[in-house]
C-alpha cells in the first residue's frame, strides 16, 4: 500500500473500506472478541468457511470485535445486498448450515435472528448509512430493531463505536468510518493549543478511573519542560469483571492509536507506547496489526500525513500485576523495572517515564478523543450530564440477565443500567447491589438504585466510577464475603512497597477470613473500621488508599451483614459455609430422593416418599441438594 | 538561595526551596520519625511512618518525598497523624519476628525506638504466624529474614550506591522478601561482601558476625580514621568497646567515599590471624631471643654507627604512615646519607607535575578509560564510582584482558591503548584511571588527553605517593646492603623472597606487627603498631593527606611505626622531631 499523504488518498482508502463495510455481496461477520472466542466464536468461524468452501459460496466472511451483549454471543452477522443486517445469537457449529440455507434462500425461517439493523451509525461522519434502499422486507419486519432491543436502547456508542461493526483487521474499514480524518484535520487545520482547547472544552475526563480532565493534563504535559516527552496509553485493565479497555483494543485498536497521535502532536511527543497486559494476546496481536498498517499508510513514524509530524508507538507488555493499572508503576515497569508505584508528589506529566514529561490516558480516554476532533467539543458535551460530558462504557456482570459490555451517555440512572439494559435480576431474586469502579470501589445498596452515574455523584456515595466494572449482586451475595474478595484480590495484587497496603490489607484479610468462618470476635468490625482509615491515610499509591473501600462501603450499608457474622455466628444471605446449616423442611419435602442421589458425601437419608435427613457431621455445604431440589425443601440456616 | 516559608506545628520557618518536609524539620530540630528513608539514600516514602498532615492535602503525605511550597501548613504530631504512625508499627511489629530482647540490635534497632515513642506495648495481630530463613552463607554479615522490614534500604545501598545491583525483592504484597541475583544464598551471589546494606539496616535483618551482641551503640565509641587498605584512602569509623575493635563501619561524611567502604576495608582487617610481634627481638645464638626496647635500639645504632652509608639499605612498606615515611627518610636519607632505599611495591608513572583529576570526577565522567589497574580486585571503592557511572550511561573502556575485575562493565575492552584513547578523544569528558600496569609507550599514548580528560592515578599499595614522595621508589639493591632496615609493617609478604639477594652476613633489622618468614630471618625484630594502634596520617592517591587515628592500645611492647624510627634516630644522637604533631606538620609540608 502506498502511504496516505493528502484528502484524497484519505479519501480513496475510505472507499475501497466503505465497500468492504456494505459490499455488493454477502458479508457474514462473526463477533471474534475474547468475549466471542470464549463462547465459541472460532468454532462457528471455522464451520462457516468450511460450509461456504464446501457450498463454493461467494461469501465475504469476515471477523469484528464485539457488539457488548456477551450473554448472546457468538454472535454471527448476515449483510445481504439490500437487505437488513441480521445478527444471529447463540451461534453453534451445529447452526451453521442452517444459517447458510437461509443466506442461500434469503428467507428466514426457523433459528430466527436476534435483532436486525437497517442502517449503519458513523458516527465520526455524523451520518447513517443504511443497508437497504426501501422497505424492510416483508419476513423480516417481525425481528425486532436493534434499537428496540432493551440492552441496546438506551446505549450510545462513542469510544467503542466501531466495536462489532467493522473489520478489526482492515484500517480502511477503519478509515471508512471517519477514522483518520479527525488525524488529518487536527495536523493540517489546528494548532496544537487548539486542539488542547478542544478537549478541555470537550469536558473529557480521564476514563481510567481518576476522571481528571484529560484537556487539562495535556496542557500541563504540553507546558512542561523538557524537549522529549511521551504520550502513553494504559491498556492494563485488571479489574476483575471488566474488559471494555480490551473490547475497544480488540475491536477498534486503530481508535486508539489515532487518538494518541492527535494527543502526541497536542503535546509535542514523538514518541508514544501502548501498554497492555500480556493476557490479552488477542489485543496485542490486533494493536500490532494496526500499527504496522498505520505505519504502512505513513499514519505512524516520520512526516505523518506529509505534514513533518513525527509520532511513533510502541507496546509494552506488562506481566499482569494489577497495580501496573497505576500511572507510576506503570511507568516503572515500562522502564523494565519491576512495576511499583512512587510518590507522585512531582506530576507524570513533568516528569514520567524516564523522569520525563508523560501524559497516560486510558484505552477509552484515548478513543474518544477523534470523535471530539471530528465532531467538535460542543457536540461531546451535550452529551451526559453536568460536569460528566460523553459517555462511559460500562462491563455489566454479576447476577444480571444481559451480562455485556454497555456504553452509556453519563448520568444516566443506575436503575435503568441494571433493569432496562441489564433486564434485571435472573430467577426472579432481589437486588442488593452493585460493585463499581472495580475492587478498590464500593458497593451501591438498593437505597442507591436511582443514583445518576457519573464520576462526582459515585465518588460522593462511597463508591468511584473506576474503570467501569459493574458487579450486580442480589439477595444470594453475602456482603461480608463480597469485600472478603476483594480484599483478598487487592492483597494478592499489592506489590509490598508500602507498610498500609502490604500488611494492613493482608491483616484485614485474616480478619475478613475469620469472620466469614465464624470465628469473627467482638471488636474485629471496629478494628476493621480503624484500620481502613489508616491504610486509607497512609497507602502511598491509589491502589492502596483505595484498598479499604470494599470494606468501608460494605460496612456503611451492610453492617448488619457484619454484626450477624461476628455476634449470631449466622450468614443471613447463606454463602457463608462455617456459620451455614443445611436442613430438609418436614412439610416440603416430598421424599423424592433427588437431594440424595445427588449429594457428594452421600449424607443425605431417607426412605422413598418420606421426609430426608441429612447427616451434620458428613454434610460438606456444597449446596447442590438446594439446588437439585424441586419443591424448594432445603433450607439454610 | 530561595527561601520558602511554612509553618510546622505552628511554628513559622523558612527553609532553602527544594527541601522535602523532613529536612526542613531537621532545621528547626523538630523530630519527624523515619524508618526506610535514610540520609544517603534516595527517599522512596514506602514505609509511611514520616507521615504528616498538610493542610489542603486530601490524605496525608510523606515529609521525605514531599517538596516544601510557599505558605505550606504542617502537623507533624497530630491525632491523625499519631494514628496513622501507630497502625503502621502495629503492623510492622506483627508482620514478622520482632521479638526484641532476642535480638542483637534490641537498643539499636530503628523499629525499636519507633514502638517506645509510640507506646506499642502489646500485638494487635496474630505474630509468629510462620517463620522466615535466615541466611548465613556469607562470610562476614548474615540475613535474618524475620527482622526485615522490607524498608528497601539495602536494596538502594546495594544498587544506588555501591552500583553492584545484588539485592532486590522477590514477590509482591506481604510475601515480599529481599534477595540476592536470581534468589540465590547471599554468600553465593554477585555480592562483594562491601558490608552497605549492613550499614543501613535498620532492624537487626542485617547483623555482623563478629560483633553481634558484643555491646549496644551506647557502650561503644566511634573514632573517626582512615583507612589503611589501599590508596582511596576512605574515611571509617573504628567501633571500640573496652579497649577492643568490634567492628569498622563507614563514615557518611568522609568526602572521598561519603559512606561506602569495601569488603577489604570494612571486615578484613578484623579477620585477621597472623601472629603479632609483641616485644623486640635480638637473634642471640642463632636464635630471636626477648629483649628490651633500650637494648635492642641501642644494638641497631651500634651496627648502624659502625656501617658506611653506602652499605645501609632501606626498605618500606607503603602501608606506613606519612610520619613514619617522613622520618625514615630524614633519619637514613638525609643524616645518615644512605642512598640504597626502595619501597616494597611498585608505584603508578607520574604522567604530569601538577593533578589533572581527582576520584570524585569519575562519576561526572561519560567515558572512562581504565589502564594498567584492576580496581574491582584492589581498590573496589574506586570500582564503585566507576560502576556508578556506567550506570548513569557512560562507557566504560578497558584497556588490558577479560581478567579484570571491571570486565563485566566494560563497554570495550582493547589491547591498544592508542585505539582506548582515540576513543576517549571523542567524550565529552573523559576520565583515565590508570595505574602501575601501564608502559613507557602507555604512557605517552594518554598524555595525548592532557587538557581534554581528568586523569586520576591508581597506586598501588596504600601509602604510596608519599613513599615516592619521599624518596623511596629508587631501585633498591639488596645485594649491596651490609646492615638492612626493613619497615614492613602490616604487609603480608608469603615468603622471604625479598631478602634472597641480601648478603647472608647482613645484619637486618625488621619493624614488624606480624610474625612473617622475613622476621623469622631478622637479626632484629621491632614490634610495631597496627592500623588501630596508631595514630598519624596517610596521603591518598590524588595526594589528600587524611588523618588516622589511635582507636585501641597497641599488642604487647608494640610501637607506633613513626615513634619506632623517632627512638631509634635519638639512640643515634640525631636531633629529628619528636612529638607527632610536629612530625606530622613537617611531613605534611615536604608533601606538599
Amino acid at each position: 500500500m502506498s502511504k496516505i499523504n493528502t484528502l484524497e488518498d484519505l479519501n480513496k482508502a475510505a472507499k475501497r473500506g466503505l465497500e468492504s463495510i456494505i459490499p455488493s455481496k454477502t458479508k457474514v461477520m462473526v463477533g471474534m472478541a475474547t468475549s466471542g472466542i470464549a463462547s465459541g466464536a472460532q468454532e462457528v468461524y471455522n464451520a462457516l468457511a468450511e460450509e461456504i468452501k464446501k457450498r463454493k459460496l461467494d461469501i465475504i466472511l469476515s471477523k469484528t470485535g464485539a457488539m457488548g451483549m456477551d450473554c448472546i454471543e457468538p454472535l454471527v452477522d448476515v449483510l445481504q445486498p439490500n437487505k437488513p443486517r441480521l445478527a444471529y445469537s447463540k451461534v453453534t457449529a451445529k447452526k451453521v448450515p442452517e444459517i447458510i440455507d437461509q443466506i442461500v434462500k434469503g428467507a428466514v425461517n426457523g433459528n430466527k435472528p436476534a435483532y436486525r439493523m437497517d442502517e449503519e451509525e458513523f458516527i465520526c461522519l455524523n451520518e447513517n448509512k443504511p443497508y437497504l434502499k426501501g422497505p424492510v422486507p416483508k419476513d423480516l419486519e417481525g425481528i425486532p430493531k436493534i434499537g428496540d432491543v432493551s440492552f441496546y436502547k438506551k446505549q450510545m456508542k462513542l469510544a467503542t463505536r466501531n466495536c462489532g461493526m467493522i473489520n478489526y483487521e482492515s484500517i480502511d474499514e477503519y478509515i471508512a468510518k471517519g477514522g483518520y480524518f479527525s488525524l488529518l484535520k487536527a495536523l493540517t487545520k489546528m494548532q496544537p493549543d487548539e486542539i488542547i482547547d478542544e478537549v478541555i472544552a470537550s469536558g473529557l475526563r480521564g476514563r481510567g478511573g481518576g476522571g481528571f480532565q484529560a484537556g487539562i493534563k495535556w496542557q500541563t504535559c504540553r507546558r512542561a519542560h523538557g524537549d522529549i516527552k511521551y504520550v502513553i496509553c494504559n491498556g492494563d485493565e485488571g479489574d476483575p469483571g471488566a474488559y471494555m479497555d480490551r473490547s475497544v483494543m480488540e475491536g477498534d485498536p486503530h481508535s486508539v492509536i489515532e487518538g494518541m497521535i492527535i494527543g502526541a502532536y497536542a503535546i509535542g511527543s514523538s514518541q508514544g507506547f501502548i501498554y497492555v497486559r500480556n493476557e490479552y494476546p488477542l489485543a496485542v496481536a490486533n494493536l500490532q496489526r494496526a500499527l504496522d498498517q498505520a505505519r504502512e499508510y505513513g499514519l505512524l513514524g516520520k512526516n505523518i500525513l506529509n505534514t513533518g509530524f513525527d509520532f511513533d508507538l510502541k507496546i509494552g507488555k506488562g506481566a499482569g500485576a494489577f497495580v501496573c493499572g497505576e500511572s507510576t508503576a506503570l511507568m516503572t515497569s515500562l522502564e523494565g523495572k519491576a512495576g511499583e508505584p512512587r510518590a507522585k508528589y512531582i506530576h507524570t506529566v513533568e516528569h514520567g517515564l524516564w523522569d520525563r514529561p508523560s501524559n497516560l490516558n486510558n484505552v477509552e480516554t484515548w478513543a474518544n478523543v477523534p470523535a471530539i476532533i471530528s465532531r467538535g467539543a460542543k457536540w461531546f458535551s451535550s452529551i451526559g450530564c453536568k460536569n460528566n460530558s460523553g459517555t462511559k462504557v460500562f462491563c455489566l456482570v454479576g447476577k444480571i440477565n444481559n451480562i455485556g459490555m454497555v456504553e452509556v451517555p453519563m448520568g444516566i440512572p443506575l436503575k435503568e443500567i441494571i433493569y432496562e439494559i441489564g433486564g434485571g435480576i435472573p430467577g426472579g431474586k432481589k437486588y442488593k447491589a452493585v460493585q463499581t469502579g472495580g475492587p478498590s470501589g464500593g458497593c451501591l445498596p438498593d437505597s442507591l438504585i436511582d443514583i445518576s452515574v457519573d464520576f462526582d455523584s459515585l465518588w460522593d456515595a462511597g463508591s468511584m466510577m473506576g474503570s467501569g466494572g459493574m458487579i450486580v449482586m442480589d439477595e444470594t451475595t453475602c456482603m461480608v464475603d463480597i469485600a472478603r474478595y476483594f480484599i483478598d484480590f487487592l492483597e494478592f495484587e499489592s506489590c509490598g512497597k508500602c507498610v498500609p497496603c502490604r500488611e494492613g490489607v493482608y491483616r484485614m484479610n485474616e480478619i475478613l477470613n475469620d469472620i466469614c468462618d465464624g470465628k469473627g470476635k467482638a471488636g474485629d468490625v471496629e478494628l476493621l473500621e480503624s484500620m481502613s482509615q489508616g491504610i486509607v491515610d497512609g497507602a502511598l499509591c491509589a491502589l492502596g488508599s483505595t484498598a479499604a473501600n470494599p470494606v468501608l462501603s460494605t460496612l456503611k450499608y451492610f453492617r448488619d451483614e457484619y454484626v450477624a457474622h461476628v455476634r449470631d455466628k449466622k450468614c443471613p444471605a447463606g454463602v457463608c459455609k462455617a456459620l451455614i446449616r443445611f436442613s430438609v423442611s418436614d412439610e416440603k419435602c416430598t421424599g423424592c430422593g433427588v437431594c440424595l442421589k445427588k449429594c457428594p458425601t452421600e449424607c443425605i437419608s431417607g426412605e422413598k416418599k418420606k421426609t430426608h435427613v441429612i447427616d451434620q457431621t458428613k454434610c460438606i455445604k456444597c449446596g447442590v441438594c438446594k439446588e437439585s431440589c424441586k419443591f424448594d425443601a432445603i433450607i439454610v440456616e | 538561595m530561595t527561601m520558602v516559608n511554612i509553618t510546622m506545628n505552628g511554628q513559622k520557618i523558612s527553609a532553602p526551596a527544594g527541601s522535602n518536609i523532613l529536612q526542613a524539620a531537621k532545621q528547626v530540630g523538630i523530630d519527624i520519625p523515619t524508618l526506610c528513608d535514610h540520609p544517603a539514600l534516595v527517599s522512596i516514602g514506602a514505609c509511611r511512618i514520616c507521615v504528616v498532615e498538610v493542610t489542603g492535602q486530601r490524605t496525608l503525605i510523606t515529609a521525605c518525598t514531599f517538596p516544601i511550597t510557599e505558605g505550606m501548613e504542617i502537623q507533624t504530631e497530630s491525632p491523625q497523624v499519631v494514628k496513622a504512625r501507630k497502625l503502621i508499627l502495629d503492623l510492622l511489629f506483627s508482620e514478622r519476628n520482632h521479638y526484641c530482647p532476642m535480638c542483637q540490635m534490641s537498643g539499636d534497632c530503628e523499629l525499636q525506638n519507633l514502638g517506645y515513642r509510640y507506646g506499642i506495648d502489646h500485638w494487635i495481630y496474630p505474630t509468629y504466624t510462620k517463620g522466615f530463613p535466615v541466611d548465613a552463607s556469607r562470610k562476614y554479615f548474615f540475613m535474618d529474614h524475620n527482622r526485615c522490614v522490607l524498608c528497601g534500604r539495602c536494596e538502594r545501598a546495594c544498587g544506588d550506591l555501591v552500583a553492584n545491583h545484588t539485592l532486590g525483592l522477590r514477590n509482591r504484597g506481604a510475601s515480599s522478601m529481599i534477595h540476592a541475583d536470581a534468589n540465590v544464598p547471599f554468600g553465593e551471589s554477585t555480592c562483594i561482601s562491601c558490608g552497605s546494606c549492613l550499614q543501613v539496616c535498620p532492624t537487626g535483618a542485617l547483623c555482623d558476625k563478629r560483633s553481634a551482641y558484643m555491646g549496644r551503640n551506647i557502650q561503644t565509641e566511634h573514632i573517626k580514621s582512615t583507612c589503611n587498605q589501599c590508596s582511596i584512602g576512605c574515611g571509617m569509623e573504628i567501633v571500640t568497646r573496652g579497649g577492643n575493635v568490634l567492628r569498622i563501619e563507614s563514615d557518611w561524611d568522609a568526602e572521598i567515599n561519603a559512606g561506602l567502604l569495601c569488603k577489604n576495608g570494612r571486615f578484613d582487617p578484623l579477620y585477621e590471624d597472623r601472629t603479632r610481634v609483641t616485644q623486640p627481638m635480638i637473634r642471640i645464638g642463632g636464635k630471636l631471643r626477648p629483649s628490651s626496647w633500650d637494648e635492642t635500639l641501642k644494638t641497631i645504632a651500634e651496627k648502624i654507627s659502625g656501617t658506611n652509608a653506602k652499605e645501609i639499605g632501606v626498605l618500606t612498606s607503603s602501608n606506613s604512615t606519612n610520619e613514619a615515611l617522613y622520618l625514615l627518610g630524614q633519619l637514613f636519607c638525609k643524616e645518615l646519607k644512605a642512598t640504597n632505599v626502595g619501597l616494597l611495591n611498585s608505584a603508578a608513572p607520574k604522567l604530569f607535575d601538577k593533578p589533572q583529576g581527582s576520584l570524585a570526577d569519575i562519576v561526572k565522567s561519560d567515558v572512562i578509560l581504565v589502564a594498567g589497574t584492576d580496581p574491582a580486585k584492589d581498590q573496589p571503592v574506586a570500582s564503585f564510582f566507576v560502576k556508578h557511572a556506567v550506570d548513569r550511561g557512560a562507557k566504560l573502556i578497558l584497556v588490558g584482558g577479560k581478567d579484570n575485575g571491571l570486565a563485566p562493565f566494560a563497554t570495550m575492552i582493547l589491547a591498544d591503548i592508542g585505539k582506548a584513547v582515540e576513543v576517549a578523544e571523542r567524550a565529552g569528558s573523559p576520565v583515565v584511571l590508570y595505574g602501575a600496569g601501564i608502559t613507557e609507550k602507555g604512557a605517552s599514548a594518554l598524555k595525548k588527553l592532557q587538557g581534554k580528560a581528568a586523569f586520576v592515578a591508581i597506586e598501588p599499595g596504600v601509602n604510596t605517593r608519599a613513599a615516592v614522595a619521599f624518596g623511596f621508589n629508587n631501585g633498591f639493591k639488596a645485594s649491596a646492603a651490609k646492615v638492612l632496615y626493613a619497615l614492613l609493617g602490616e604487609q603480608g609478604l608469603e615468603s622471604a623472597d625479598v631478602l634472597k639477594d641480601v648478603d647472608k652476613k647482613a645484619f637486618v633489622v625488621v619493624q614488624a606487627s606480624y610474625v612473617s618468614p622475613i622476621t623469622e630471618k631478622a637479626d632484629v625484630v621491632l614490634p610495631m603498631a597496627i592500623w588501630s594502634e596508631r595514630a598519624g596520617s596517610l596521603t591518598n592517591t590524588e595526594g589528600r593527606v587524611q588523618k588516622v587515628s589511635k582507636a585501641v592500645e597497641p599488642a604487647g611492647e608494640a610501637k607506633s611505626d613513626w615513634e619506632i624510627i623517632s627512638l631509634l634516630a635519638n639512640k643515634l644522637g640525631k636531633k629529628l622531631a619528636t612529638s607527632l604533631d610536629e612530625i606530622s606538620a613537617r611531613a605534611t609540608q615536604e608533601l606538599k
